[in-house]
Formats: structure tokens, C-alpha cells, sequence
């Protein structure tokens, strides 16, 4: 039960990732590759905020705040200096890893002994319900844990109908266009490169703000914590996709965030059967791999099918 | 009114791919007139589309547009003032968007997008009416996507979308050449009818004789990079397509002397 409890927690808190990553790669086909970074670098910025006093509310904005520059600093190289889209995620990765080594002034930055959003949360739930420990039926669940969760669940549900309100204002609308039709975009008065600015802004602001939370839930922010997250969000919104088999706004972003907590849940049961905590990345890796390939396969499969006499 | 005044474009200068597509082109087109330009391939018509619309910037000349100078404007500023439709029926819609919210895209060309729900939402009957008066039976279709319908249809609500609102200029880059003859057909009698009742200034680049002919109030040819021919009035509707494959064949002899005339000339004189 904890094992689920966990999985849940860390597969919301990882779809508010999968939504920047929704609105770069699916409405842009823009991977940033800089998203492991950044991550990082919202995490670093928390943490050492943290430990120096300020509010968990304000290190968490300041992370989020940290990570929107550098997604604009990706966004600046692509479209104002014409450098490639993978290469400009390249350089911005590269050069946060010194970033976010500064900011921490070392490897790793502890949160054991300051107050942080995880906290936070356990304490008012402790106060409005005056529960310690929630049982259901057979199972004990910590109120903290508890606390954690419906946090993260009410921050992703407020983000995820956050985004999905903003795509369908004039301006979203003008955000998608430019990502679908770029010269279309154009046409219409609407600056395509300006757009995909904005759109890799949200993203950036979106896995800083990730690494944020997750500084405080696992209680410390590491230099190696944002390591392969893009991929990880890649596959979520990859499966949230099949899953839902749907091209309709509102739908793909709850897709997105779907894919999160199911391949969340996925990893947690593989390592429970017994797989090398070594072998995740690999297995990340080739998860990604087949989700991305199988619907094409069973495409020409039924094309085949449908097709008999071609 | 638009008023373009000796542009000059070269593309690729100074390399052996150098292209000198327009050298040297004024042309005035008063408020409400539709000119319909034709010129064989590699004249500068497109060139000098692209050049009014923006997509780049031309090396000498001046663009002014309903009173304003647009020369250095960016692509996108020029849209509040210019309705486009491609050759290409794919490069006018977002496909994976719906026809209402392609609409309402249109519903704000060139105007600040602001945080309000898009005009989809706010104004959806006006839109709807709007496509109802195509006559395609698409305005049951608003929320499916634009990448379901076929060319013609596409081009037809690119039409659309570059009228919805009042462009000081329109803009038609071959917009029938990728249609089959009825989409054509169906796409030239729409663009005849929103031209003339918005009484809207046009510019219109065409591969199709026929069409040269019975469109439009003026003709402009052109010829590697200038114009050749700009008939109007009286003098346009007399036009056959007979007449034009005349002057075509015209403009081939003269630079069929051209060479051998300066071969002569050579040899006499030097």
C-alpha cells in the first residue's frame, strides 16, 4: 500500500512535467533536452532557499521562476539565433549542470532539518481533520503521506485545468496554431517563433517547478535528480496518448497526466518483481521506445488487413 | 491602395544559384481593383506575392499599403492588413485544429490575442452564419477537424479565413493550381463573389488562361523578374486566352533574337 501510495504521489508530481512536456512536444514536436536540467535546477533553487529561511511557498515560486528563464534561454537560442532544437536543449543542459552546481555549492543540498511544502501539508491536514494516522479497512496510511498526496493531486488538477482554460483562450489558441501550422500562424498576425518562446517558457517554468516539489518530497535536492526525467515525460505523454486514443484537447491533457501515474505505477511493480534499480534507465528507455513504435506497427498491420487485394 | 516602387530582389547574390527575381517592378493597384498577374514559370509572380506579404525582405524598393510604408514590416505585422491564400490547400489551416477555432483564429488576424476565451466561444453564431454562406454544409462540421476535409474545402475556408475580416489587400498565390477542376471551379466562383461584395483590393497570381481572362479588372504579365504587360479596361475585357498565348509567344521570339542579334552584332563590330 505504500509502495501504491508512493507511485501515485511521484507519478502526479512528475505529470506536472508531462504538461510542459505536453505543451512543447505535442503541440511543437519540440523536445527540450534541457527539461533534465531544469528539473535540477527548480529543485536547487528550492533547496537552498529552504535551508536559508525563506517560505516553502516562495522557494517553490522561485524555483518555478528559475526554471521559466531557462526554458526562455532554450526558446532565445532557437528562435532568435536559428540553432537547432535539439542542440539548443543540448548547450542549456550542458550549461545548467555548472548552474545548478553553484546554486548548491555542491553536490546535493539536505532538507532533513527545515520546514518544506511536504510539511506544510501534513500540518494542515492534521488540523482540519485531527487525524494522525488514516486507516482504511486493514491499511494504516500516515497523515503526512495523505497530506502529500491530495496536495500534489490538487496542484496538478489546478495546473491540468489551468492549461487546458489557456489553450482555448484567443491566446492559447494563437499558441496552438503556431505549434500545428506555423505559416498559417504567420498569416493570421501571429509570430510562430514568439509562440514557441511562450510555449518552451511554460514548460521550462513547468519542470522547475516539478523539481521544486520534488526537492521536498524526497527531502533533499541532488545534482543527479533530473537525470532521464525528459524521456520519462516523453513516455507519459507518449502513453497518455494511446490511452486515450483521442485528439481532443481537454482529453490529451488528462492523457498526459494518466501516462504519468500509470507508468509510475509500472516501474514501481517492476522493481517489486525484482528489477535492478540499475536497470530502470534501460528499461525507461526501451519502454519509450515500443510505445513509440507500436502504434505505427499496428497501423501497417491493419492497413495490411484492410487492404487485402493491394 | 497598395503601391510598390522599383523592388529589386536577388536571391542567393554573388553565387552561381544567383536569382534576380524581380529587378526592377512598380506597380499600382488602386483601392478595390482585382489584378490578376500571370508570367511563366520563374517570372517573379510568386516572388513578388512573397515580397508583398513579407516572407522576406526586398533589397531595394518601397511597399506601401493603405497609406503606410510596410517595407520593413515583419511577416506577421502585415497580417492585420493582408488575407492570404497558398497554392498549397495545407498551408492555410492548422489541421489539427478545429474549423471553428481555424475561424476564430481568423476572427483576430493581426489583432493582440489576449487571455479571453477565443471567438469560437464568444461569437460562434456569427462564425457559424459566416460558413453557412459557403454552401458547403460545413457549418454542421465546426468542431471537427480542418485535416478531415478535402482540398477544396480547405482552400474554400482559407478564403474564408483571409475575408472574415476586411483585408486592406487579398492576396492569391495559384490558390486553385493544387485543386481538382470542380474544387477549382467551385474555390474561383467563391473568390469571384467575396472580392466583389467586400469590393476588396486583390491581387491575384494564376497559371490558368481561362482564368486570366474572365477574372479581374486588370492583367499584369510578367518576365524574368519585371512587368511586360498591363492591360486594363476595355482593354482587358476584349482579352482571349488566344490573345495572351500571343503575347506569350511574342515575348519568346523577341529573346530568341536577343542572342543572335548580339552574336551579329559581335561579329560586325568587334
Amino acid at each position: 500500500m505504500t509502495l501504491l501510495l508512493g507511485a501515485l504521489t511521484l507519478g502526479l508530481l512528475l505529470a506536472l512535467m508531462a504538461l510542459g512536456i505536453f505543451v512543447t512536444f505535442r503541440l511543437f514536436r519540440f523536445a527540450d533536452l534541457a527539461t533534465d536540467s531544469i528539473l535540477t535546477l527548480g529543485a536547487a533553487v528550492t533547496a537552498v532557499l529552504l535551508v536559508r529561511g525563506a517560505s516553502p511557498g516562495g522557494a517553490t515560486l522561485a524555483g518555478a521562476g528559475a526554471g521559466i528563464l531557462a526554458g526562455a534561454v532554450t526558446g532565445l537560442l532557437h528562435t532568435r539565433l536559428h540553432i537547432n532544437s535539439l542542440l539548443s536543449g543540448i548547450l542549456v543542459m550542458t550549461g545548467l549542470y555548472s548552474v545548478n552546481l553553484r546554486v548548491m555549492g555542491g553536490s546535493n543540498v539536505p532538507l532533513a532539518h527545515v520546514p518544506t511544502g511536504a510539511d506544510r501539508a501534513r500540518d494542515a491536514l492534521q488540523y482540519i481533520s485531527g487525524v494522525e494516522v488514516w486507516s482504511f479497512s486493514s491499511w494504516e496510511i500516515p497523515g503526512g503521506d495523505l497530506a502529500v498526496l491530495l496536495g500534489i493531486l490538487g496542484v496538478v488538477a489546478l495546473f491540468g485545468f489551468g492549461l487546458y482554460a489557456f489553450l482555448l483562450t484567443d491566446f492559447g489558441t494563437a499558441l496552438r496554431a503556431s505549434g500545428d501550422n506555423g505559416q498559417m500562424a504567420l498569416a493570421q498576425g501571429v509570430s510562430a517563433p514568439h509562440m514557441m518562446l511562450v510555449a518552451l517558457m511554460i514548460s521550462g517554468g513547468m519542470s522547475g517547478l516539478t523539481g521544486a516539489l520534488l526537492a521536498q518530497y524526497q527531502g533533499f535536492a541532488d545534482i543527479q535528480m533530473g537525470v532521464g526525467t525528459l524521456v520519462l515525460g516523453l513516455a507519459s505523454v507518449i502513453m497518455g496518448q494511446a490511452l486515450v486514443r483521442s485528439s481532443s484537447l481537454g482529453i490529451s491533457i488528462a492523457g498526459a497526466v494518466m501516462g504519468s501515474v500509470l507508468f509510475r505505477l509500472l516501474v514501481s511493480i517492476a522493481l517489486r518483481w525484482g528489477l535492478n534499480p540499475n536497470d530502470l534507465k534501460l528499461a525507461t528507455a526501451s519502454f519509450v521506445l515500443i510505445t513509440l513504435v507500436l502504434p505505427k506497427l499496428m497501423g501497417s498491420w491493419s492497413n495490411r488487413k484492410e487492404a487485402p487485394h493491394a | 491602395m497598395l503601391d510598390l516602387q522599383g523592388l529589386v530582389k536577388t536571391f542567393h547574390p554573388g553565387t552561381e544559384n544567383e536569382v534576380r527575381a524581380l529587378q526592377g517592378v512598380d506597380l499600382r493597384v488602386e483601392e478595390g481593383s482585382f489584378v490578376v498577374v500571370i508570367g511563366t514559370n520563374g517570372s517573379g509572380k510568386s516572388t513578388l506575392q512573397n515580397a508583398i506579404s513579407g516572407s522576406f525582405f526586398v533589397d531595394r524598393g518601397r511597399i506601401e499599403l493603405a497609406g503606410q510604408d510596410i517595407t520593413r514590416w515583419p511577416e506577421h505585422r502585415r497580417a492585420a492588413l493582408i488575407g492570404r491564400v497558398f497554392q498549397n490547400p495545407f498551408s492555410g489551416t492548422a489541421p489539427s485544429m478545429s474549423i471553428g477555432e481555424n475561424l476564430a483564429l481568423a476572427m483576430r488576424r493581426g489583432e493582440r490575442r489576449t487571455l479571453g476565451w477565443n471567438a469560437f466561444f464568444r461569437r460562434s453564431e456569427e462564425l457559424t452564419e459566416r460558413v453557412r454562406r459557403l454552401g458547403m454544409g460545413l457549418e454542421d462540421r465546426l468542431r471537427n477537424e480542418i485535416g478531415s476535409l478535402s482540398g477544396g474545402q480547405r482552400q474554400a475556408l482559407t478564403l474564408l479565413m483571409a475575408t472574415l475580416r476586411r483585408p486592406e489587400l487579398l492576396l492569391l498565390d495559384e490558390h486553385t493550381a493544387a485543386l481538382d477542376p470542380r474544387a477549382a471551379d467551385l474555390v474561383i466562383r467563391l473568390t469571384d463573389e467575396l472580392v466583389r461584395e467586400g469590393r476588396l483590393t486583390t491581387v491575384m497570381v494564376t497559371h490558368s488562361m481561362p482564368q486570366a481572362v474572365s477574372l479581374g479588372d486588370r492583367l499584369v504579365m510578367m518576365h524574368r523578374g519585371r512587368v511586360v504587360a498591363d492591360l486594363r479596361g476595355e482593354e482587358k475585357r476584349r482579352l482571349r486566352p488566344g490573345d495572351l498565348l500571343d503575347r506569350f509567344d511574342e515575348i519568346r521570339r523577341r529573346e530568341q533574337i536577343d542572342p543572335s542579334v548580339a552574336e551579329m552584332l559581335r561579329e560586325t563590330y568587334v
